[in-house]
């Protein structure tokens, strides 16, 4: 099979088994959708990270501050130097989530556990209740780096020049059905769409039933052939929050190779709800 | 005092971490799915559609009092422990008392807070979901 343009940051449940216990040089950090499932029980030795309450802002729709960043990472027995890995539950969104925000403070050594919670399960594997403490980290984030980060005005001109944008979403939130199911919460936006131009790409078509991704000649075939992206192309992935979107910018940046790829963390909540922005619905009511 | 007010008594003294014990409690506590509806929810019916994590509920009314069954999938420990709380606190209530339940539980349980306002919004609809069942339940009872 051939090997991803990174493999370097991939890894399987087998490298964390083996690995895990090297709590000098790794930490394993664990970034769910639920916030239960830590406490269910995880990888020993694994740490918690929570993409709301640590990763973002309580007040102001943004992430914590530099300061707080580093805080986090100390507080965790975090460093600069630190080799972080990722996992979590559904498909790994949140790890690669966190993996995001990690990147964006200019953290150098993440790593993905190919599978995350759902194949570590599948597999049987141990997990526990017990949690660990280390030694405080040291960290220095870096400021901000918004090459992988789009915002909604970048986001605009992306659209007007005609540069790619794939919308990771369901087809029916895509098409623009999904607000209009009887009982659907709202799902924060007001409007129902895509952002014009925009192709749909589910990011469930990048994952296999077991939560690892596809090979690299499954995806290239779903991204370079059937969309006809090019490595070179500018591209802006997008989804409600961001958080599926960041599973298509890893699978695009790492897997692929694609060296220009943004999350736009904004996503349909921001652009579903900003006035006046542009929407293309496809989807009409029918009897 | 209703069961449900000491349920949220409970969580008010507790602080964050312990409130998610607390809620892991529930959610191992949410009684198995009994086996005359397990055909009906592997055949997709009674299925909550507003939430992401595959959830059912049953609700009838029997002699005039509320009887919840529900299943949540073992992935999702938080939403069952929410179902949980809302079986143990309105099993065997009147049908009104369901309807007069705060529409900010979630708040006042203290979970809000760590839920943040994306998880919020599905935990939410489950509340209200629960809350129309139970409604149409009450109207069927004396229907028939």
């Amino acid at each position: 099979m051939t090997e991803f343009i990174h493999p370097e940051v991939l890894v399987s449940c087998d490298w964390v088994e083996q690995n895990r216990s090297q709590t000098d040089s790794i930490r394993i950090v664990e970034s769910d959708e639920d916030i239960l499932l830590y406490e269910q029980g995880h990888i020993a030795g694994a740490v918690k990270l929570d993409w709301t309450t640590d990763l973002q802002d309580a007040v102001v729709r943004d992430y914590v501050s530099q300061a707080r960043f580093e805080e986090l990472c100390a507080e965790r027995g975090i460093s600069n130097e630190t080799i972080v890995v990722f996992y979590g539950d559904k498909n790994n969104w949140w790890a690669c989530y966190a993996f995001w925000v990690f990147k964006l403070f200019g953290h150098e050594k993440c790593l993905i556990m190919n599978g995350g919670r759902k194949k570590w399960e599948l597999d049987k594997r141990p997990m526990t209740r017990e949690t660990s403490k280390y030694p405080r980290g040291i960290y220095k984030a870096k400021e901000p780096n918004n090459s992988i980060r789009a915002f909604r005005d970048e986001v605009l001109a992306q659209m007007q020049a005609r540069k790619p944008l794939v919308d990771v979403r369901s087809p029916g939130e895509y098409t623009g059905e999904m607000l209009h199911m009887p009982d659907y919460p709202q799902e924060g936006a007001l409007r129902a769409g895509h952002i014009p131009g925009a192709v749909n790409v589910p990011w469930s078509r990048a994952c296999d039933d077991d939560g690892t991704f596809k090979s690299r000649d499954q995806l290239e075939q779903l991204y370079l052939v059937e969309q006809q992206l090019k490595p070179s192309d500018e591209v802006i992935a997008y989804c409600r929050i961001g958080e599926r979107s960041s599973l298509t910018w890893y699978v695009l940046t790492y897997l692929l190779g694609f060296p220009k790829v943004k999350n736009y963390d904004g996503s349909w909540t921001e652009w579903g709800n900003l006035v006046g922005a542009p929407i293309e619905k496809t989807y009409a009511y029918k009897k | 005092m209703s069961k449900l007010d000491a349920i949220i008594e409970e969580f008010q003294d507790l602080d964050a971490r312990d409130r998610l014990e607390l809620l892991l409690d529930f959610a191992e506590k949410l009684a198995e799915l009994p086996e005359a509806y397990q055909a009906e929810r592997d055949a997709g019916l009674h299925r909550v559609p507003e939430c992401m994590t595959p959830t059912f509920l049953w609700v009838q009314c029997i002699s005039g009092r509320v009887s919840i069954h529900a299943y949540v999938a073992p992935e999702a420990p938080t939403v069952k422990g929410f179902v949980s709380i809302l079986v143990d606190a309105f099993n065997g209530t009147l049908p009104d008392e369901f309807a007069a339940a705060p529409a900010d539980l979630l708040h006042r349980l203290g979970l809000a807070e760590l839920l943040g306002m994306n998880r919020l919004r599905g935990l939410n609809a489950v509340q209200r979901r629960l809350k129309n069942e139970i409604g149409k339940a009450a109207v069927l009872a004396v229907e028939t």
